[in-house]
This record gives C-alpha cells, sequence and structure tokens, in this order.
C-alpha cells in the first residue's frame, strides 16, 4: 500500500484504450467502475492501494488526495 | 412458483458467452444473451491467434468471415535472437500446409466478426440477444430461481431465470456480485499492448520473443494480420519493471534484434489489455451462478491465450447447464459445484499445471536463469512431440 489517504481517481481519457485491466486488478467491490470500462472517476477509493495506476498500460491514471473526505470521516 | 422467463441469462457477448449460449440453446434450454455494447468484439484486447483444434473442438467453421491469416507453426526467439523454428510445414508436412489434403495449424481472427459469427451460431440455435443491455445485479430467490437486473436501452427490467451465466470477461462484475474473489494480483495480470501495423513482413509463424530485457514477466510478440499486416504487441508484469507496457513495446521495436525488420512500421491499431496469467479462479460458482471465460480466468498462464478456453468452457458450461434443467435440479451452489468439476477434468488441471511451470520460471530471481527456462519452455510448449498437453 503505497497511501492510505482516500483519493479520486483522475483518467486522461485521450490516453485511454479501455482495455480494462485496471477494473480487473482492482479490489473494490462490484460497481466501482466507470461507463468506459475503467475504475471509478466520481467516487472516492477508501483503499488507495493504486494498482489501476500501476497496471495501466499507457499510464493514463492520476490521483489527488481526498483529504476533506477523510478529515470529516465520510 | 413464478414461471420463469429464461432458463438461463448469460451476460457478455464473447467467445466464452456465445459458445455458451449456442451449446444451452442447441440442448433445448431458453437462453437470453446480453452485453452492454452496440458492436461485438470491440474494443479489441487480444491479439485473435487461435488454434484450428480450438474451433474443430466447439464445431466452428474456420470461416472467411472472421479469420484475417492462417498460420502454420511458432518461431521462438530468446533475448539475443537464437531462435527454435517450430513451421509445422516443415515438421509434419503430411498434415500442414497450404496443398491439396492439407491445413492450417491455426489462425489470426479479427476479434470484431468473430465474436460476430459465434453469436450469430447462438442465435441460430434459438439463444435470444439483446445489445445495450447491462447487467446491474442478480437476487437469488426462495424458490430456486434468480432475478437479474438488467438496463436495456436506458429502461430497468428484471428477469426470472434458475442459472445467471457471468461471461463478462477480465473485468467481471458479475462473480463480484456473489461475492467471489476475482480481482486479480498484479503480480499476475500481464500489461499488455500491441499495435496492428504495416510494412512489417510476416511469414504464417506466430513469433514469440523472450527475454527481460524485452518483457519482463511475460513475452513479446509478432503475428501476421493477414492482407500484409502484422500485430506487434507485448504483455509485461509490472512489479518486475518500472516502466510501462508502452515504454517497453517502443523499447523493443526501436532496440531489439528485430528492429531492422520493424523499423518501417507504420501504426494502423492500438489495442491494449490485462491478460491474467494466474490460477484459475478456486471458485468459480455461487447459488444461480457460474463464470466463464476471462471471468473465471479461464486463460493459459504459459501463453497468455484465452479463445481456446473460452470456447471449451463454454461448451463445458452451456453442456453442465441443459443436463442439471433437463434433470429438474436446482440450481444451488452444491449442484453447480459440478460445473467446475467437469471444467477441472477437462481443462483445469491442465491448466494449474501450467500455472505452476509459469510460476517457477518466473519466481526465478537471476534473470538470466529465468530467461533460458521460459525460451526453453515456450519452445518446448509449441513443439510438436511436446509432452504439454496443449489447452
Amino acid at each position: 500500500m503505497k497511501s492510505n489517504t482516500p483519493v479520486l481517481f483522475q483518467i486522461g481519457w485521450n490516453a485511454c484504450i479501455n482495455c480494462g485491466a485496471c477494473v480487473a486488478v482492482c479490489p473494490q467491490d462490484a460497481g466501482f467502475i466507470s461507463a468506459f470500462d475503467t475504475i471509478a472517476v466520481n467516487t472516492q477509493c477508501d483503499i488507495a492501494c493504486m494498482v489501476c495506476e500501476d497496471i495501466c498500460p499507457v499510464s493514463t491514471i492520476t490521483h489527488t488526495q481526498n483529504n476533506e473526505f477523510y478529515e470529516e470521516g465520510l | 412458483m413464478h414461471s420463469i422467463d429464461y432458463d438461463i441469462v448469460i451476460i457478455g457477448c464473447g467467445p466464452a458467452g456465445a459458445i455458451t449460449a449456442r451449446e444451452a440453446a442447441q440442448n433445448g434450454l431458453k437462453v437470453l444473451l446480453v452485453d452492454k455494447r452496440q458492436e461485438l468484439g470491440a474494443p479489441i484486447q487480444c491479439s485473435g491467434a487461435l488454434s484450428a483444434n480450438a474451433l474443430e473442438d466447439c464445431g466452428v467453421d474456420a470461416s472467411t468471415e472472421f479469420v484475417q491469416e492462417a498460420v502454420y507453426g511458432f518461431s521462438v526467439y530468446n533475448e539475443i535472437g537464437a531462435e527454435t523454428n517450430l513451421d509445422y510445414r516443415e515438421l509434419k508436412p503430411e498434415k500442414y500446409g497450404t496443398g491439396l489434403g492439407q491445413k492450417p495449424l491455426g489462425y489470426v481472427v479479427d476479434r470484431r466478426r468473430f465474436d460476430r459469427y459465434l453469436v450469430t451460431l447462438a442465435e441460430r440455435a434459438g439463444a435470444e440477444v439483446w445489445l445495450k443491455t447491462e447487467g446491474l445485479g442478480y437476487k437469488p430467490l426462495d424458490d430456486g430461481t434468480c432475478e437479474v437486473y438488467l438496463r436495456k436501452f436506458n429502461k430497468e427490467i428484471s428477469i426470472r431465470t434458475r442459472v445467471l451465466v457471468g461471461a463478462d470477461g477480465l473485468q467481471s462484475q458479475v462473480g463480484k456480485w456473489a461475492g467471489l474473489q476475482t480481482h486479480i494480483k498484479m503480480t499476475e495480470l500481464a500489461s499488455c499492448l500491441q499495435f496492428v501495423v504495416d510494412k512489417v513482413d510476416t511469414n504464417g509463424l506466430l513469433e514469440i520473443i523472450t527475454g527481460h530485457e524485452w518483457a519482463p514477466g511475460g513475452y513479446a510478440w509478432v503475428f501476421p494480420k493477414g492482407h500484409g499486416y502484422a500485430e506487434i504487441g507485448l504483455g509485461v508484469i509490472r512489479t518486475m519493471t518500472k516502466e510501462n507496457a508502452q515504454w517497453h513495446l517502443d523499447h523493443f521495436i526501436k532496440n531489439s534484434f528485430l528492429k531492422e525488420r520493424l523499423q518501417h512500421a507504420r501504426i494502423l491499431e492500438i489495442q491494449g489489455g490485462g491478460v491474467p496469467l494466474a490460477a484459475p479462479l478456486r471458485t468459480q460458482y455461487a447459488t444461480n451462478l457460474i463464470l466463464v471465460g476471462d471471468a473465471a480466468r479461464h486463460v493459459n498462464p504459459i501463453t497468455g491465450g484465452g479463445l481456446h478456453t473460452a470456447l471449451t468452457g463454454g461448451m463445458i458450461a452451456g453442456n453442465f447447464l441443459a443436463g442439471l434443467i433437463h434433470a429438474d435440479q436446482p440450481a444451488t451452489a452444491e449442484n453447480l459445484k459440478g460445473y467446475q468439476e467437469n471444467w477441472l477434468d477437462k481443462l483445469g488441471n491442465k491448466m494449474w499445471q501450467l500455472y505452476h511451470t509459469k510460476k517457477e520460471i518466473f519466481e526465478t530471481k537471476d534473470i538470466e536463469q529465468r530467461n533460458r527456462m521460459l525460451y526453453d519452455t515456450m519452445a518446448d510448449y509449441f513443439n510438436p512431440l511436446s509432452s504439454y498437453k496443449k489447452v
């Protein structure tokens, strides 16, 4: 685990090839997906293991730390 | 008990789903096959290589509708370009070749056409197919059936069925609905990228390039793609390299011993995907539910090939479900375990052996030794005299 702070993922859609590898390694429960066969981009991830970023063949997944959510305990 | 709408509902119109549907429908079941997309086979996440046996095993003709190029063997390279040539036109000319009475060893197919062709077979066998229909969830009911929740062209629909089949691929959600552990470890998911290119010559062989320098944790490939096109790709295990698949593919094209041959390559398509080089799922069933194909990780862990295993798995699943339902047996987890047992017997146990071989290779710390082990294993695997039972 590289981080325990919840994060929000961003996908650089210009480079995304819709391969689904990020979803395949994702340990989240069902439904942590976007409409384009990627991990969810509008829901915070509190596992924050970042394996989706590592597996991406074109490195087009990034994240911002979601400290606000974390501090409010949401 | 409510009357059911379909005996089985299959989510995902790839090869595994389509063959499951065709087998089940042919055996008299009422089948619904759904896919969330508007066109099948795309986005392509696959090289499209499969053996002629794979098609024969499930009674599918090698139609010109989907075959892009016939292939006749393999060429396996080590990291510096030493080659084991396994051209079946020379090794077994009595069987393989382009002449009268000879046949191809395998094919590279267009997944868009192939997937559509298989779905056509399912439809002709009597299965109903809905596109633009995604799965939302399922709920087992007290009477032994289950409800499957779908969204079709924005309309939510509930379907009563006996068995839900998850054929929804690598990024399977259906397995997760049942609480099955379907996510794949980083160390066992190859991150793959390939280019379909013009201006690279091929000669009817699947070329496999091993070596940590080119594809750490996997291998690189150059496949013929028909009409003079080729496919150049590779898969890497990201825990074994700092760079991504795109970097490695660029490095391979520019710097490998094939660089002169690849230097004029013009990219026509870019495709990628994750390929599980993993053990099959230990549990591929739950109450009212089974998984097939990539969703159950039915992928050869040595070659990364998933078409033959998807087709064979679909045959096993379709036949098993027909038997279960005709015998009026309820789709309990206990009963559906029989599907997995059939699968292990016909295919899975061989895949477990391949998995152990693969694990031994990639757990070897010394790079030179690991390179040698992978090269020897690949050269042996594709040899006609190999002791490996091909899957």
